[in-house]
């Protein structure tokens, strides 16, 4: 039965299980952050950056940015959808939103990148 | 031109006079803060930035939040980092059918609240 629904049939479906999992990704790289700040008490630039800079952290960063773009458009659209009657309003905010979204997972990679 | 009978229609839109149940209260909230998390999203990305880009940098941002003006701002900002997480934590529960009845809703609502309170207070104690 889930398999039905996410087919072309329950459009709206993959959208409501994207805004579920993409949550379920950022609670936990935020327990597991949480965790090692408890573990590791980063005190200073240097303690602190050796957190952040492995690659495997940083890919799990990027995943966590991810998750935040998309979770974030589909819950905004959302409320845009319950409070912006005219169409043609909804639409130019709606593109504002896309186009911040997509200046903040570009200036998260440029974070990412350079460290 | 509407008759003296329709004007004087009575409306209930006295917001005062309507009383949230708690569920809903924390649902509102829920989208509330979201919002706001999405409208400080560029803020907290450039002190991420700030934070990692040199020795120079982090420890001009450290020096930024140590004040008491940023740190208020910085407590007050968490309530809805922490209530967008609980309550979408209390959400996801619902959608595996779990504490669904509305006793257990109305339940998990205030432990929602009560850990709001508790996670701000921590993290005001943490930093001052």
């Amino acid at each position: 039965m889930m398999i039905e629904l996410l087919t072309k049939k329950y459009p709206g479906m993959r959208l409501w299980l994207a805004q579920r999992l993409s949550a379920v990704v950022m609670a936990v790289y935020l327990l597991v952050f949480a965790l090692l700040l408890i573990v590791k008490q980063p005190a200073g630039y240097e303690a602190w950056m050796n957190l952040m800079s492995p690659w495997w952290w940083r890919l799990f960063t990027l995943l966590f940015f991810v998750s935040l773009v998309m979770h974030a458009w589909l819950g905004i659209r959302d409320v845009f959808k319950d409070y912006i009657f005219n169409p043609g309003l909804r639409a130019i905010f709606q593109l504002l939103v896309d186009v911040l979204l997509m200046i903040y997972l570009g200036w998260t990679i440029v974070i990412l990148w350079s460290m | 031109m509407p008759s003296t009978q329709q004007r004087r229609r009575p409306k209930n839109l006295n917001l005062f006079t309507i009383r949230l149940p708690v569920n809903a209260i924390i649902s509102i909230m829920h989208r509330m803060s979201g919002m706001v998390l999405f409208l400080i999203l560029p803020a907290m990305l450039w002190a991420l930035h700030q934070s990692v880009a040199s020795e120079i940098s982090y420890l001009a941002l450290a020096g930024l939040l140590n004040h008491w003006l940023p740190k208020t701002v910085l407590v007050v900002l968490s309530w809805a980092f922490f209530h967008h997480f609980y309550a979408g934590l209390r959400h996801l529960a619902m959608d595996v059918h779990w504490m669904k009845s509305l006793p257990k809703a109305r339940f998990s609502s205030r432990l929602v609240l009560c850990l709001d309170v508790l996670s701000v207070t921590l993290l005001a104690a943490m930093i001052w």
